[in-house]
């Protein structure tokens, strides 16, 4: 079973970081894993992307390009169509064998989630090469501190799910951040069911004013289990195990597991 | 590193008049002109409807007052008083930081927050003097929605004076069923994330009518069949539930049909912020009055409990002491 999990989330929610932190936490596991890097834009990364798309091409050929004239965004919108295009490309360079655990980091701009098609086609050209996909949409922990917030960020992630239709954790990164009180907060509110949550919440005009809507969302929230948000500390083994463990379940990864035998000959030479 | 990385060059308009004393300290002043946020994803034609509603309003011999939050916009199409290009370089963060296109749009936005105070002084200076404030915000929605600077410029206007803000949709876009949904579940979290009076704009409506979007959005079941049709018969039910919690959001969901290129709308639009703006000053200002003097409840709360355990460790301290060395003292008792 090959199993893809696509990390999303706003610019400065934490992708990279994610994705380096789950880099870190299969070594150590002895797991193998490859990580494609789909953000043409992208500057920096503490990990080793077994697919770099920067290679094939980037936001800085588009925009110095004379020929092609076009803002930032024009031209991730160029590159990404591209992408979409040539993703024969990005399979030639995974192993793409049955065991084969990816990870891609994906540019952050909404709009290719929710406007354009071009998200939906390369995750579908993924799951055609039978890749069981799981998408993690990361939201910065510093964001949602009250309920009403955290429901906005629901709402965020929900409005990328929808196009995207793959099954999906949300992830609360940057918890190690938080003042000891904000992190306990947080921490509350995801072990509480929403509609307690929002049946908690202050009696300002504003939510008197939209209380029916809040307590739809939040019957949503809690009926459908497909829509869970965890926290993660960076800095906690723990943390980590416990999201991979959810991701792992969610992407039904190791259903399929046969004995393996350990012979070297086995080993693919790419990896390692 | 922001205060200092902001360009040397770095000057607001000369226009400036020094008011900076006006607005300190007071509580939001409902009699300002309102501030319009316009946000909607990019090309969704944010741009074009403030170039058009700009227009619009200099045909009426109100010109407002505009001010442009997009560092990487090559070419402003309407004459604008307040441009964050003027104070910080794109091109300049970009190279200066090692930046690609995004961080260097996040990185400028941070910058020009550092100076946010005085837009809001050169904003209420003159708003006696026009209709309305109009706002761009950058290409990528996110980089306002979900950063640190957008919630703080938000939170800055609407603590000064009523704030209204504008989704902009592209309604050729949203005539796929997921795609329109997608855009109002995100519009529905720019309300719960601002909390501000709030009205969805269905541009372009020169290419598709949006009536769809209207139907689509006083009948649940019609939406429902197109989502179903679209989805070639499979249709899931997160899509179908979350449906029923937008009808909901429609309910009480101010939207006009506007057409940028053709102007249709214009008027309706300048209603609806009026309608906000009255929204605002009935809803926000008693609740802000509200959250104010509950912070500074909880400040002087704080002050206090840091002064009892400051007192607390006092007290420890001088009968550490006590129990070891000093004795001759007579006031040490205490």
């Amino acid at each position: 079973m090959k199993c893809l999990q696509l990390i999303i989330g706003p610019a400065g929610s934490g992708k990279s970081t994610f994705c380096s932190v789950m880099f870190n936490h299969f070594q150590s596991l002895r797991r193998p894993l490859e990580i494609v890097n789909l953000d043409p834009a992208a500057e920096t990364f503490n990990y080793t992307p077994s697919v770099d798309i920067r290679d094939l091409i980037s936001v800085d050929d588009v925009l110095e390009d004379e020929d092609i004239i076009m803002g930032p965004n024009g031209g991730l919108v160029f590159c990404m169509e591209y992408i979409s295009q040539n993703m024969e490309w990005i399979r030639d360079q995974l192993t793409d064998g049955d065991d084969a655990y990816v990870i891609v980091d994906c540019p952050g701009q909404i709009e290719l989630y929710s406007h354009l098609p071009i998200m939906k086609e390369i995750v579908t050209t993924f799951k055609s090469w039978d890749y069981n996909v799981c998408t993690l949409f990361m939201i910065d922990a510093h964001f949602v501190l009250e309920p009403e917030k955290l429901i906005a960020g629901a709402l965020t992630a929900l409005s990328s799910m929808v196009s995207l239709e793959t099954s999906a954790v949300n992830v609360l990164t940057k918890m190690d951040q938080l003042s000891r009180e904000n992190r306990k907060e947080v921490e509350d509110m995801l072990e509480s069911d929403c509609s307690q949550l929002v049946d908690g919440v202050n009696d300002e005009p504003w939510n008197e004013k939209h209380a029916a809507l809040t307590r739809a969302i939040a019957t949503v929230l809690d009926d459908y289990s497909m829509f869970r948000m965890v926290a993660l500390d960076n800095t906690d083994e723990e943390s980590i195990e416990d999201l991979l463990l959810m991701i792992d379940t969610t992407i039904q990864y190791g259903e399929d597991a046969e004995v393996h035998d350990r012979i070297p000959e086995e080993v693919d030479p790419e990896e390692e | 590193m922001a205060e200092s990385a902001a360009p040397s060059s770095s000057k607001m308009p000369s226009e400036a008049p020094t008011s900076s004393s006006a607005t300190k300290s007071e509580g939001p002043d409902p009699n300002l002109a309102p501030s319009v946020i316009v946000l909607g994803m990019a090309g969704s034609g944010k741009t074009s409807f403030v170039q058009r509603l700009t227009a619009h309003l200099h045909a009426k011999k109100t010109p407002p007052y505009v001010v442009n939050l997009d560092p990487a916009v090559r070419k402003v199409p309407y004459p604008v008083n307040i441009d964050i290009r003027d104070t910080v370089k794109y091109k300049q963060v970009m190279t200066e930081y090692g930046l690609g296109p995004n961080g260097a749009i996040l990185t400028s936005l941070n910058l020009f927050c550092t100076r946010f105070d005085q837009v809001i002084d050169l904003v209420r200076a003159r708003s006696s003097t026009v209709p309305l404030t109009i706002i761009d915000t950058p290409g990528q929605i996110e980089a306002f929605t979900w950063s640190a600077s957008g919630t703080i410029i938000t939170e800055a206007l609407a603590s000064s004076h009523p704030t209204v803000v504008v989704y902009v949709c592209d309604s050729a876009r949203a005539t796929a069923p997921a795609t329109f949904m997608s855009n109002m579940l995100y519009a529905c979290s720019i309300l719960y994330r601002t909390k501000l009076p709030f009205f969805v704009v269905f541009n372009k409506a020169d290419i598709v009518r949006p009536t769809f979007a209207q139907r689509w959005m006083t009948d649940f079941e019609r939406f429902d069949e197109a989502l179903e049709d679209a989805r070639g018969g499979y249709s899931n039910d997160l899509a179908r539930s979350l449906s029923l919690v937008l009808d909901e959001f429609y309910g009480g969901l101010k939207t006009v049909i506007c057409s940028a290129l053709t102007g249709e709308g214009m008027d309706e639009v300048l209603t609806a912020i009026g309608e906000c703006s009255q929204q605002y000053r009935d809803q926000y200002i008693p609740l802000y009055a509200e959250i104010r003097a509950k912070k500074a409840e909880e400040a002087a709360r704080k002050l206090k409990e840091e002064k009892d355990s400051k007192a607390d460790d006092l007290t420890r301290d001088v009968q550490a002491l006590d129990i070891g060395t000093v004795r001759d003292s007579d006031d040490e008792s205490e």
